[in-house]
Parts: C-alpha cells; structure tokens; sequence
C-alpha cells in the first residue's frame, strides 16, 4: 500500500510563482493533516514577529486526508495564519464544498506567499493554477463574488473569498465559502492584505486514498451508525438553532456584554421561534445533516433578510450583548455579516462593548455619528456591522476589535473588552461553565468556543468524567478537550458529528485513507492532539504571548456573575491562579506556561526547545 | 443499595438546582420514570410521545453510552446513570 502524503500547493504572489510539492512522510505521521499541518508550516515558515497584515505573512489553507470521500461530515477545511487581530497562532475552521474540492484537486494544502500589486484571485485547476484580475469583483459582497467566479469557471468551481471587510482590512474579516465561515482571528483580512479576493477550484470528483477497499468499509459502517445516532437526529432537525434554549435555561447565556447570564424573556428567543422563519436548509459535503438553517424575514422594517444562520453563535451575537430580543434583526445582522465577511463572535461583541461604553458615557452621540446605543435598541446594531464592514464612522475604530479601540478610547474602557489574548469571547459565559471558561483561558487562538468545547459542563456529558460546571479544578478536563479537539482537525471531522457514535473509526479511516497505521492507536492520536497544541504554544511564545495573556477578563474575574433567574447566581471565577498552576503542571509546562525540555522531547518537538529557551 | 442517575445542568434548573437522585429501577427506562414520577415536570423532556428518548437526550451508565436501545438496558444498585444532552454546541 502506497503512503498518501498530500499535496501542497505553494503560490507566491510577489513573483506569480507556483509550485506543487508532497507532504514528507515524517511530517504526515507526526501531524496527520489539516490543523495539524497548518500548525507545522505555519511554525516552520513565519519568522518570529512577522506583520501579520504583511508580506511575509502567509494564508495556509487545509483539508484534511478524509475530505470529499463517502464518510461523512469530514469535508470541512481549515484556515492558518497569523491573526491580524491577536498576533497570535490563528486557526478558523470553514464548512461547505471547498474542502472537498480542494482534494479533488489533489491538494491538501494551499500555502500563500507574497501579496499582489492589484486585487486578484487564484483559479486552480487538478493541472494548473493561474493568479487572475479581480477587477471585476473587488469591492463586491460574497454572494456576488462567488457567483461570479461561478460564472466565469462553471458549476465545477467551489470558491473561498472575502467581502468588503477583508478587502478594507477590518482586523476580524473572514473567509466564505457559499454562505459558511472561517470566521474567527481575522483570516480574510490576511487576504485583504494580500490583494487577494479569493481562491476558486474547478474539479470534478476524484479520490486519493491509500487503501480504497478497506475505506469504503470503513465509511460505509460509520453512515450506518451516524444515521441511527440520536445526536445526528437531533442535528438535522435543529441544528445549533435551539442552545439558546439551554444556555439561558442554565444561566449561561452572556447578556449586556457578559454582565448577566441570561436574557430576561429569553423565550422570545428560543429555536422553536426562529424555527417559524424557516425556509430551507443547507449543509457541508457528505453531510447528511445539513444543518445550515436558512431563515427569511417576511415582514416588518427587516423584510426580506435571508440567511443561512443565525447558528446559536450568531444568534446571541446579535441578541445577547445588546439585550435584545429581536429575531429578525439577529437574522438581517447575520445575512450582512456573511456579506460583507465579518466575524459574527468579534462584531456581536465589540458591538456590546460599544454599547456599555455609551451607557457608561464612555463615548456619546457625537462619538456615534448621531446613534444611541440603548440596550434593547436594534437598530445602531444593524447600522454599527455596515459601519464596521464599510470602516464608517466609528466603524473604523470598532473594526480594530475591543483591544485596540480601548487603547485609542482610553478612560479605563480596557475593562469592558471581553476577549482573551484579544480574540472577543463567544456565546457562553464562563463564570457558569468553567471548563469552557478555562478552555477560552488557554485556547492558542484566545477565547474560542469550539478549541475544547467543555459538552461536560453544558450538557451533563459524562466523559472522560463527569464535572461540576462551577468547580474550577478541571484542568484535566479542559487539556482532554483540547487535544481530543486538536486530533479531530486532523480529519477534518465537524465538531458535532464527533459524538455522533462512530469515534472509534476515526483512526481507522486516518489510516485508511493516508496508509499510515499508526493512527489507529487512539492514545497515538491524543499525543498528535498534545503536539500540536504544544507546537501552538510555541509559536505564540516565540511572539510573546506567555503566563500573563492566559486570563480571563478582568470582570470575569472580579464581578459576580448576576443572571437575574436561573441557578448560578453570584458564581464568580476568581482562582485563575490556582487552574493555570494546575493546568500547565499536567501538560508539563513550567509556571510561566512554557514547555518544557522534558516535555518537547516526549512529543520529538526538540527543534523548538532553541526557540523558547528564556520565555 | 440504589441507582444513582445524575441530572444534566439544563434539568437540574427545571427541579430547583437537585444535581441527582436514587431511584430503585431494574432498567434505565424504569429509573427515568421513577424519577418522572417524583418529578413530572421533567417527563415530557425524558420521553417523547411513542415513550422513547427525544432525539436530543443520550443516556450513560457507569460512564459508558447506553446507545442502542438505553431504556432497556438493565442496571444494578450501585450503578450511576449520567442523561447527557447530546452535543448542540455552535
């Protein structure tokens, strides 16, 4: 059996050259694929203190070795860079068709050097790949970039672009590809940076794998167990629509930028209501699930807003910081987010942070160009994502992100950035789930939801233990879920369809798939996971980052956690001390957050011990 | 000895913040409504119409998944019974 490695794809836009070259074998056992490559290249290529808005700065985008095959939600990619946003390690995961594209043709990894003189694209062909003017879609909003390039290339091409945001370097523009996001750290203002409008693939269907018997045995087993799976079920009948209902029910649901846990009314909110503007529903490759949930607004001043969303993410983004119950101005948010290509998590957020600062006379109307930001008023919010999008206004210093428009703000105002590492935090509260407040704590990429989602905490999971959502002493727990996390992105496998009862093929399809049998050792697996996350460590260190960016923000820490009816009143995380002595003992980091020689060795990442030496 | 069956966060904000109770079943099907009993307010989310677990709800017992067929599946006094919704996430 022949070791299917991977293809690279190397595209330098200074010089228009292009390049194929494979994965060396060393690489593909240590790190599998997608994140876990994304990492070593982006470690390997970055120069410590490279500007991560430019030249040097380079787009890596991933799929995984399972991508565009029979098994089932597998197909989503990755994106790695340097995040404009935090200057840390940045990952942002993206669903849809492109992935499985990508490995029609033959390729698992598109690396992105340079930047060109005029707005561009990159078409790519299994034979080819050519850098085109982008004439005729820059300044244009992801819908019509896509059809476009749709037009130009045929119903073959799968396309990954920005919108208005990337293109006017907002610092948290994302990624789309049809109307699903890499979203977080700011991925598409990386491209903006570049001149870069988008990256478009015209194959047709053709699979790479190493052992093709043995996989479609393999695939064929986890569709059947997928299908009968009550998680699965319950996916395709809501998506993530309805988690608002749990996360207020609990207390967990951030209100008023993270001052309360729970929306009063919140059943204005729940998924039974935006159910009711359902129109359809779209999904990834090879996901039977499908569960995009398209939404249309059929009347009052939001008619006609349609989207794929609002998710739960999206949904309290446009709710949540603003005390709002406004389902069709969450629905018109989301569709101009997707539009313009904005991060929905950073824009709800800073939005909310704009908004405490205006109640606190922080900034005025003049500050605003005339809008009052009034808790449970929907409207600035709307008006606030086209200002950041279009950098309007004061859009222009809200599309720096909380930490920078602080910074210019000024008057104590760094206190109402709820962010971490200066990524803004999502939809869950973390003084009510502190596994899931830990995990945004220590996440490589600052507060993510989804770099070890704590389901413990959530949702009574009982695995690998069970935990008290308020006990702070889950250092274990949050270490498992990050590197169970980090393994997975090897896949890609969606981070829902993982607890769809078929975990115990993964490595088997890995193995299949790329002709490497040591992935199907599960504790193998968790060592990539620890790796991986380790080597990220590393990159943020040789940037910077240390002990001093892995907390929480200040009220978090300090403010009792008021969620005005359900359980949890006056929890409060104050021991942030205490969890980061645990939690780098167990991974084997110093008390500064280092790793240390002992441990680089254990993983074979003795090539980095140089470079954090003195951290 | 009795069954102990755990209560998930979203349930324990439905019976006033109980994180778990014993119950004497011989299944997980006759814990869960034992505990339905002592708590009605809780059945209609433990069973859908046809008597089955929603879609949304899996089952663990001793930290092992219940699945296939979890109402059935015979415990022990002694056992713990984990309900877990199933990851929603987003």
């Amino acid at each position: 059996m022949k070791v299917n490695t991977g293809k690279i794809l190397r595209i330098n836009l200074s010089t228009g050259k292009v390049s194929r070259e494979s994965v060396p074998e060393s690489t593909a056992a240590e790190f599998i694929g997608a994140r876990g490559y994304g990492v070593k290249y982006l470690y390997d290529e970055i120069a410590p203190g490279t500007d991560p808005l430019g030249e040097k700065n380079k787009v890596i985008m991933l799929a995984g070795p399972l991508a565009g095959t029979m098994a089932q939600a597998v197909s989503r990619w990755i994106v790695c860079t340097r995040s404009p946003l935090t200057g840390a390690f940045a990952r942002s995961v993206c669903g849809a068709d492109f992935g499985a594209w990508m490995r029609f043709a033959d390729l698992e990894i598109i690396i992105i050097e340079g930047k060109v003189d005029k707005p561009s694209y990159i078409h790519i062909t299994p034979d080819g790949c050519k850098i085109l003017s982008a004439k005729e879609i820059w300044g244009k909003d992801t819908r019509e970039t896509q059809a476009w390039l749709n037009s130009q290339h045929g119903k073959d091409t799968r396309t990954a672009c920005i919108g208005p945001a990337g293109e006017n370097l907002v610092k948290y523009a994302a990624i789309v590809s049809d109307r699903r996001t890499a979203g977080r750290c700011g991925t598409g203002t990386v491209m903006g940076s570049k001149n870069l409008k988008a990256v478009a693939i015209t194959a047709t269907r053709v699979l790479h794998l190493a052992d093709p018997d043995a996989y479609n045995t393999l695939a064929k087993e986890q569709v059947k167990i997928m299908g009968k799976d009550g998680g699965f079920l319950n996916h395709k009948e809501w998506g993530t629509t309805s988690t608002q209902d749990i996360t207020n029910a609990i207390g967990i649901y951030p209100v008023r930028n993270f001052r309360y846990g729970q929306k009063v009314g919140w059943q204005k909110l729940v998924g039974a209501e935006y159910r009711k503007l359902r129109v359809g529903k779209m999904g990834c490759y090879s996901c039977p699930a499908r569960c995009g949930m398209i939404h249309t607004v059929t009347s009052g001043m939001y008619k006609g807003a349609h989207s794929e969303g609002p998710e739960y993410e999206s949904i309290w983004a446009f709710t949540g910081p603003i005390d709002s119950d406004n389902i069709e101005a969450s629905i018109r948010a989301d569709q101009l987010c997707d539009d313009y290509g904005l991060d929905t998590i950073t824009t709800g957020s800073t939005i909310g942070f704009a908004y405490e600062l205006y109640e606190k006379g922080l900034i005025n109307k003049s500050d605003t160009g005339g809008l009052e930001l009034i808790y449970g008023k929907h409207e600035p919010m709307v008006a606030l994502v086209e200002k950041i999008a279009m950098r309007d206004g004061i859009g222009d210093l809200l599309a720096e992100g909380t930490v920078r428009a602080a910074e210019k703000i000024g008057k104590g105002s760094d206190f109402y950035t709820m962010q971490v590492k200066g990524l803004e935090m999502p939809a869950y509260e973390p003084r009510g789930a502190k596994s899931q407040g830990y995990n945004y704590a220590t996440a490589s990429v600052g507060a993510n939801h989804c770099y070890g989602y704590a389901a413990q905490d959530i949702f009574g999971a009982p695995f690998p233990h069970p935990t008290d959502r308020f006990d702070e002493g889950n250092a274990d727990i949050v270490i498992f879920n990050q590197d169970d996390t980090a393994a997975n992105e090897c896949g890609v496998v969606c981070a829902f369809a993982a607890r769809w009862g078929w975990s115990q093929l993964y490595g088997k399809l890995l193995a299949a798939a790329r002709g490497i049998d040591l992935y199907k050792d599960d504790a193998y697996l968790a060592q990539v996971g620890d790796r991986m996350f380790n080597l990220e460590r590393a990159f943020n260190l040789r940037e910077g980052f240390g002990r001093k960016d892995d907390y929480l923000p200040k009220r978090i820490r300090t403010e009792p956690l008021h969620t005005r009816e359900a359980e949890g009143e006056g929890q409060m995380v104050s021991h942030s001390d205490e969890f980061l002595d645990k939690y780098y003992s167990l991974r084997g980091w110093t008390k500064q957050g280092v790793p240390t020689d002992k441990k680089l060795k254990e993983l074979g990442l003795d090539a980095v011990i140089k470079d954090i030496k003195g951290k | 000895m009795t069954v102990e069956i755990n209560i998930p966060p979203v349930f324990q904000a439905m019976v006033k913040g109980v994180h778990r109770i014993d119950v004497n079943g011989g299944t997980v099907g006759e814990c869960l409504n034992e505990m339905a009993a002592k708590y009605p307010q809780l059945k209609a989310k433990l069973f859908n119409k046809r008597g089955k677990l929603p879609h949304g709800i899996s089952i663990y017992i001793n930290g092992e998944n219940a699945f296939p067929k979890p109402l059935s599946k015979p415990v022990r006094p002694g056992d713990k019974i984990y309900i877990s919704h199933i990851v929603l996430g987003g």
